[in-house]
């Protein structure tokens, strides 16, 4: 196991940075395919009244009038040589600008991830073990959290909280009771996904010989849960979770404009209103830097903490092709 | 001087928004928050004894994108942060007056082309050095021509006539120009013309971009900032050279003035309702009036320049025939618009330049709604309705095409309100919004695929009128006439060159007339772009002739 | 509200390992042929849906685009369900007609996915060898990036009108449809019966169509009843950041948005809003009923 391990994981480091240096270029050729750009945008403005010429010096002057192939080079050698470049619409570096608005969103996805996990092992507890009755009402729960718009949660949590309740300001958006109420706003989606795979997994355990092996034995409901049906049941939920971080750097663009912070998905924001293709490009490759890190994380430690993952794709096995799965091994949700 | 006209808490004619809303009030108080000191007796006029002292919190859509001086100076986002850490060489009111600030005094030669201005002697940046005569000298030059090569833009309205300037001692400036420039002295009261310290402006472009780098005179310095998020300002003890047209001399009253960004217009008059910022910009017009009625001051300054409208497309159809343009020009009925969209702090077109800018005449008469006039206009045109009462000629339909302005919130909504109007007169409107950037890509003065483009520009200088009307001397050439209307490249040219006002009022209005009545300019309303809800406690705030709110005038009641 | 790619992927394909919530029931109550209330109910929702999109006049008499200028912001009443917009627009037939242009560019969203994630998937997993390993990378990169801010990235590339943003959509779920495809794929290519087919001579092409799609396809239908419904919200999402088609379109997403600039208004938020969210979950209660009845 152990060198097949050592090769899994060199296979799957190397993979994962392929895929963070596509998603770079990925990024590139999308927001070039159309013309435009920040520069001339704003040079474009009629309050201006800037002449022909005066743009093409400027623009010029930005390197917006060289050929894409050679633009694209010279972005890929400053990338590979850690220089994420210049803003073309603030003019800062992208680094400095990408530092600045990190922590807050650090913070705001690290808040919400806790709220989300929180969440739903609360719910899946609930469904167990209150009356079925009331359970089967809290099964919907994760696929209503999944049907509500988030920014109708944005805007109401904001409504009843900083406004009606005036808990906090929204112009400290980084108070830690506002980074939580943000972090509630952000969490439910995503909750609702960790909480139906758990819900699942619960459902599925509860079903298993040595659980009716235990009621049997006159071993308590809530014993039970903690002692036997929790652990393998939110093992597949690491899986889960990694795969929602990404989906909190996505939400927070949401949840950022509602709350008036200002962090990644804010900047996201301004600079796709200005096709700032630096900041974007900077961005992009840092979400995937975060997800397919989390992702090796959570397949290198997957295998580790339980034994009974098989790492070559367990229905695979005797396929005629190989396995090359993308993303991670092909694993089983519920142990077999 | 302090208070404007358009700052007041109304309480007289009901007009119908309010009607319509204070019908809802009860459902709306249950989500909404109505600040308890709102109904204060001394809210609106304050007992009107300044005080020292507070701070201030000023809630805005963005802070924009470059703090580059010279590529965000007529921001409606940065343009507020550098009207309080930087002066102007003179001041333009909100009536287009023009007063001696760092400038003390002026004259000019015969024929408008040489001018002198005489500095103050005690103006110093904010790091010390001195703002004299190579400083103004170094800002003239930067202003004119930009520096491309390094990034940074030209200001856009700044006459291209300029030919240079001389430092002729040390509070002496000699400015030159290659031909009549009326426009000179009113434009360095314009919201571009802001002085900073010739270190900054020989500062690489990346330095420029960190705002605290950026040096000026004005009663406030930056004391933090962060990207996208937020600027502090903080007052500067030893200021004491604000414009003598301001009734407050010495530093300012209020100790720092907070920045934040807050993107949804919503979240932002909330915040000021539920009294966690003073100042919310750009709340919908619609909603002004139950603001007001709650007892916060609303202001809705007019700045100067063109009003809100369309300039037509002379070359294609159906603006190609004077009879439709003539129809267009009555059959927008403009009452409509400011009652349903606006309030009543916005005023009905007069003519297409607002107002309040000097030379400005009240041509009311010709854009009366007149629906039958129109009709008649248009059958006479030769379109006819047909079955679904569009009108049609030839087998073509009549059909518009409408391209809201992006860079005016309200102008959706007048759009789509005009798209009603105009399909009354059998006419098919189609509305085709972009964002900004696309915009500006595909939306022009003069493009085929654009028969009417909706304008919003400020100026301080009707001189600048004479300049967008025809392609004469690189003009925009708004209508895509070209040079072919000699009466109007006449007046226009006679405008653009005039040497002294007396000699150009005249010409101006008849200028005016004429534009209206070829249908060539079709006015919808004067425009107000920037919009405030201030919290009652926020006095003595002041509007310039750009309609920035200037809060170095203001103090804040505890 | 982004991304279900993760129920998606992770969710095992062989029914004997279904952990969905309804394997909880009595397996003689899931065999039964009754369908759930609940199944009903969002049935009918849906068909209201489809009804408005195909007849909106049937529903109201209003004119979605004239409104009567002087009758704005009124509350919702027996004349207008919904209540009036900011024009004196009648809200509830604004919704009823912009229904076909919501449920057009979520099924547009849904429709890239399937096909161009489908056949990724198929082509992927059907060849194998170098076409699949480069197919599965560029899956990768897309999955690699949040498929929200994804979205944002291409409709601001493609520019911001609905259609774009359905486009956006659809290709940020292109990853989610060529995993689930690839691997409903190389499950049945491993089935014994193609196996045998293949031995017994059977072109590739004839095994491909006759027996890999028609097995893969239950999967994927059931994803994309579920990506429908969230696609929905992913194009309110765009549109509530402005990636949106402008007035006078009246999608529920802009209608929210627009909305939300009214506080004094709030039925102009609620009203759209909860059409929207009644319609998300009937189509995700019936991607969950089709699941079960596999």
């Amino acid at each position: 196991m152990s060198s097949d391990y050592a090769r899994y994981a060199v296979r799957r480091v190397l993979q994962a940075a392929v895929v963070v240096l596509l998603a770079y270029v990925f990024t590139f050729v999308v927001i070039s395919v159309l013309p435009g750009d920040p520069v001339s945008n704003t040079l474009r403005n009629p309050e201006n009244g800037f002449t022909e010429d005066e743009i093409t010096r400027i623009i010029a002057y930005y390197g917006l009038d060289q050929p894409v192939y050679v633009q694209l080079w010279e972005s890929l050698t400053r990338f590979l040589s850690g220089d994420l470049g210049v803003s073309l619409r603030s003019n800062l570096p992208v680094s400095q600008m990408l530092g600045d608005v990190l922590p807050s969103t650090l913070r705001l996805a690290g808040t919400a991830l806790v709220v989300a996990v929180v969440l739903a092992f609360a719910l899946a507890f609930a469904v167990q073990y209150l009356p079925p009755r009331l359970g089967q009402v809290l099964r919907s729960f994760p696929s209503l959290f999944l049907s509500v718009p988030n920014f109708i949660v944005g805007l109401l949590l904001l409504q009843v909280f900083s406004f009606q309740l005036g808990l906090f300001r929204v112009i400290d958006s980084e108070t830690p009771l506002a980074t939580f109420v943000a972090a509630v706003a952000l969490g439910i989606p995503v909750s609702a996904q960790i909480a139906e795979v758990l819900i699942a997994n619960l459902d599925h355990e509860s079903r298993q010989e040595y659980a009716a092996v235990a009621r049997s034995r006159g071993l308590g409901r809530v014993r039970l849960f903690w002692k036997h049906l929790l652990k393998p049941s939110s093992l597949p939920v690491v899986t889960v979770i990694a795969l929602t971080v990404g989906e909190l750097l996505g939400g927070s663009l949401i949840t950022e404009a509602i709350f008036g912070r200002a962090g990644v998905g804010s900047l996201v924001q301004r600079s796709v209103s200005t096709q700032d293709l630096p900041v974007l490009q900077a961005v992009v490759a840092l979400a995937a830097v975060v997800f397919v890190v989390v992702n090796l994380l959570a397949d290198l430690l997957y295998p580790l903490l339980d034994p009974r993952v098989r790492l070559d794709g367990g229905r695979r096995t005797g396929s005629t092709t190989p396995t090359t799965d993308p993303v991670r091994p092909q694993r089983e949700v519920v142990a077999p | 001087m302090t208070t404007t006209p358009t700052t007041r808490r109304r309480t007289r004619r009901p007009s119908l928004l309010r009607r319509a809303l204070g019908a809802t009030a009860g459902v709306v108080a249950t989500a909404m928050v109505v600040s308890g000191c709102a109904a204060g007796g001394a809210s609106g006029s304050g007992s009107g004894t300044p005080q020292e002292g507070g701070d201030l919190t000023f809630v805005i859509d963005s802070l924009g994108d470059t703090w580059i001086p010279n590529n965000s100076a007529i921001s409606s986002f940065q343009g507020h942060v550098w009207g309080h850490v930087t002066d102007k060489l003179v001041y333009v009111d909100e009536e287009g007056a023009v007063s001696p600030w760092v400038a003390q005094s002026w004259e000019q030669n015969e024929t408008a082309t040489e001018f002198t201005l005489h500095l103050r002697d005690d103006v110093t940046f904010s790091d010390g050095s001195p703002l004299d005569a190579e400083a103004v000298v170094a800002n003239l030059d930067i202003w004119s021509a930009g520096d491309p090569e390094r990034g940074i833009n030209p200001i856009g309205l700044f006459p291209k006539t300029y030919t240079g300037a001389v430092a002729v001692d040390a509070t002496t400036v000699s400015v030159s120009f290659d031909a009549p420039t009326l426009g000179f002295i009113p434009t360095l009261g314009y919201h571009g013309s802001i002085l900073l310290s010739p270190a900054t402006i020989a500062a690489p472009a990346d330095e420029q971009a960190d705002l605290a780098n950026d040096i000026g005179s004005g009663p406030y310095v930056v004391e933090s900032w962060k990207e996208g998020d937020n600027v502090v300002l903080k007052k500067r003890d030893d200021y004491d050279w604000a414009p003598e047209a301001l009734d407050h001399s010495g530093p300012a009253r209020i100790d720092t003035i907070t920045y934040k960004v807050v993107a949804e217009p919503s979240v932002r008059t909330s915040a000021v309702q539920s009294n966690q910022a003073d100042v919310a910009y750009n709340p919908s017009p619609q909603e002004l009036p139950v603001f007001a009625e709650q007892g916060f001051t609303v202001a809705a300054p007019r700045y100067l320049g063109f009003v809100n409208g369309y300039a037509l497309n002379t070359q294609v159809p159906p603006f190609d025939d004077v009879r439709v343009r003539q129809a267009l020009q009555v059959g927008i009925d403009r009452e409509e618009i400011l009652s349903t969209v606006y309030t009543e702090d916005w005023l009905p077109a007069e003519s297409f330049i607002q107002s309040n800018v000097p030379g400005a005449t009240d041509h009311s008469d010709q854009l009366a709604y007149d629906e039958d006039a129109a009709n008649a206009l248009l059958d006479e045109a030769g379109w006819v309705r047909g079955a679904d009462d569009l009108r049609t000629k030839g087998g073509e339909t009549l059909s518009l095409t409408l391209h809201p302005n992006p860079y005016l919130a309200t102008s959706s909504a007048v759009d789509e309100l005009v798209a009603q109007q105009l399909r009354r007169l059998g006419v098919d409107v189609d509305i085709q919004a972009f964002d900004v950037v696309t915009y500006g890509e595909r939306v022009a003065f003069g493009s085929p695929s654009v028969p009417a483009y909706e304008v919003t520009r400020s100026f301080v200088d009707a001189g600048t009128v004479g300049g967008v009307l025809t392609d004469a001397d690189n003009g925009e050439d708004w209508f895509n006439l070209g040079q072919s209307d000699t009466r109007l490249v006449e007046l226009a040219t006679a405008v653009a060159g005039a040497s002294s006002t007396e000699e150009r009022d005249p010409l101006l209005d008849e200028l005016q007339g004429y534009v209206l009545e070829q249908g060539y300019f079709v006015p919808l309303t004067q425009i107000v772009q920037r919009l405030y809800v201030q919290s009652p406690r926020v006095q003595g705030v002041s509007y310039n002739g750009l309609a920035y709110a200037n809060f170095y005038t203001a103090w804040i009641e505890e | 509200m982004t991304v279900t790619a993760v129920t998606a992927v992770t969710r095992p394909t062989g029914p004997e390992r279904e952990p969905t919530a309804d394997a909880a029931r009595p397996a003689a109550r899931r065999r039964t042929t009754r369908v759930p209330v609940t199944v009903l109910a969002s049935f009918g929702v849906v068909a209201l849906v489809v009804a408005w999109s195909v007849a909106p006049g049937l529903f109201t008499t209003h004119d979605p685009a004239a409104g009567v200028p002087a009758d704005l912001f009124q509350s919702p009443s027996a004349a207008h369900w919904f209540g009036t917009d900011h024009l004196g627009r009648d809200l509830f037939s604004r919704v009823v007609h912009g229904t076909a242009s919501s449920v057009s560019s979520a099924l547009v969203a849904v429709a890239i996915g399937v096909v161009v994630g489908g056949l990724i998937g198929l082509v992927g997993g059907f060849l194998g060898g170098l076409v699949d390993s480069v197919l599965a990378r560029f899956v990768d990169v897309l999955l690699a990036i949040p498929s929200f801010l994804l979205a944002v990235v291409i409709v601001s590339a493609l520019g911001f009108e609905t259609i774009n943003a359905a486009i956006a959509t659809g290709v940020s779920a292109v990853a989610v449809f060529a995993r689930v495809m690839r691997s409903e794929v190389l499950k049945t290519r491993s089935a014994v019966f193609v196996e045998a087919s293949l031995l017994l001579g059977g072109s590739r092409w004839h095994v491909l169509l006759r027996h890999v799609l028609p097995n893969a396809s239950r999967s994927v239908l059931q994803l994309a009843v579920l990506q429908f419904g969230l696609s929905i919200l992913v194009i309110a999402g765009l549109a509530f950041l402005g990636y949106g088609d402008p007035p006078p379109a009246s999608d529920w997403g802009l209608l929210v948005s627009v909305g939300k600039d009214y506080p004094l208004a709030p039925w102009l938020v609620w009203a759209p809003a909860l059409v929207t969210i009644a319609t998300v979950l009937s189509v995700n209660r019936i991607s969950r009923w089709l699941r079960t009845t596999d």
